[in-house]
């Protein structure tokens, strides 16, 4: 089964043949490794309770281009706020990949979380291994997922979609693969 | 065949050139035009930029708010109507 893709890309024409089942299978294998990473990183922190980002927000974060924004976060109500919703972001950001459920909506959160990361990281580091990292590859792959939607490979999505709540409200539909 | 609308064409033109120009454009003129990279034994690769480190991470950031903007403008754009007729 193969689909032979026509369309426009920087004002030429493009035509190229993609195979459906491995397109599939490769969305559906990004969905599970990023969303393991996500639902890892999440699950450990709550089993390492207390999780405490102050080192990150308001230790690395300062002196990096995102300073401004993620040191309003660095104590008080901010912190704590930031203490529950890294660990709790990230395990629904996992859960939504692998269970491919509200699929888009995670990769989004996905992408701005892996935005914070490799800015921060990458400046406080500077850079030293060049800036193409772990975190912008994710970020990349999260954006990717977004885009496509892959919640209705194998994932909740697909019955997500049948249902009568998304045929009315046609902007909810954006929040799933 | 299914084409980019306008807003299409500045997501991707504009928020992926200034990803592409942070990410790899300006690290394709380092190496031709910047100063020697040596790799030190842990891997690290220690230089002088020709462009200032937060000048790329700037021009990254900037290609990363015109792909979230446009996200936003998705959901928020799409209504019934625009839904049927193809437009968002």
């Amino acid at each position: 089964m193969v689909t032979n893709v026509e369309t426009r890309l920087l004002g030429r024409n493009v035509s190229f043949s993609v195979s459906e089942p491995w397109l599939a299978y490769w969305l559906v294998i990004m969905r599970f490794a990023v969303g393991w990473w996500m639902l890892h990183a999440g699950l450990d922190k709550f089993l390492a309770w207390p999780f405490d980002a102050g080192w990150f927000v308001g230790g690395a974060a300062a002196g990096t281009s995102l300073a401004p924004l993620v040191t309003l976060f660095s104590e008080g109500a901010g912190l704590a706020f930031v203490n529950v919703m890294v660990p709790l972001g990230q395990t629904l950001i996992g859960l939504g990949l692998v269970l491919g459920a509200l699929t888009r909506l995670a990769a989004f959160f996905g992408a701005m979380l892996m935005a914070f990361f490799y800015f921060i990281n990458g400046e406080t580091g500077g850079w030293a291994h060049g800036v193409v990292t772990g975190e912008l590859l994710g970020l990349l792959i999260f954006a990717m997922i977004a885009t496509l939607g892959a919640g209705r490979v194998l994932g909740i999505d697909a019955v997500l979609a049948r249902m009568d709540l998304f045929d009315e409200h046609p902007k909810l539909r954006w929040l799933i693969g | 065949m299914n084409e980019f609308t306008a807003a299409d064409r500045v997501a991707a033109y504009v928020g992926g050139g200034l990803v592409l120009l942070g990410v790899f454009g300006i690290g394709l003129l380092e190496i031709i035009a910047g100063s020697p990279h040596p790799v030190t034994g842990e891997g690290q690769i220690v230089h002088e930029a020709l462009i200032p480190l937060d000048i790329r991470s700037y021009i990254i950031i900037l290609g990363l708010l015109v792909w979230t903007g446009y996200a936003v403008y998705k959901v928020v754009a799409t209504t019934p109507a625009t839904e049927r007729a193809g437009r968002v």
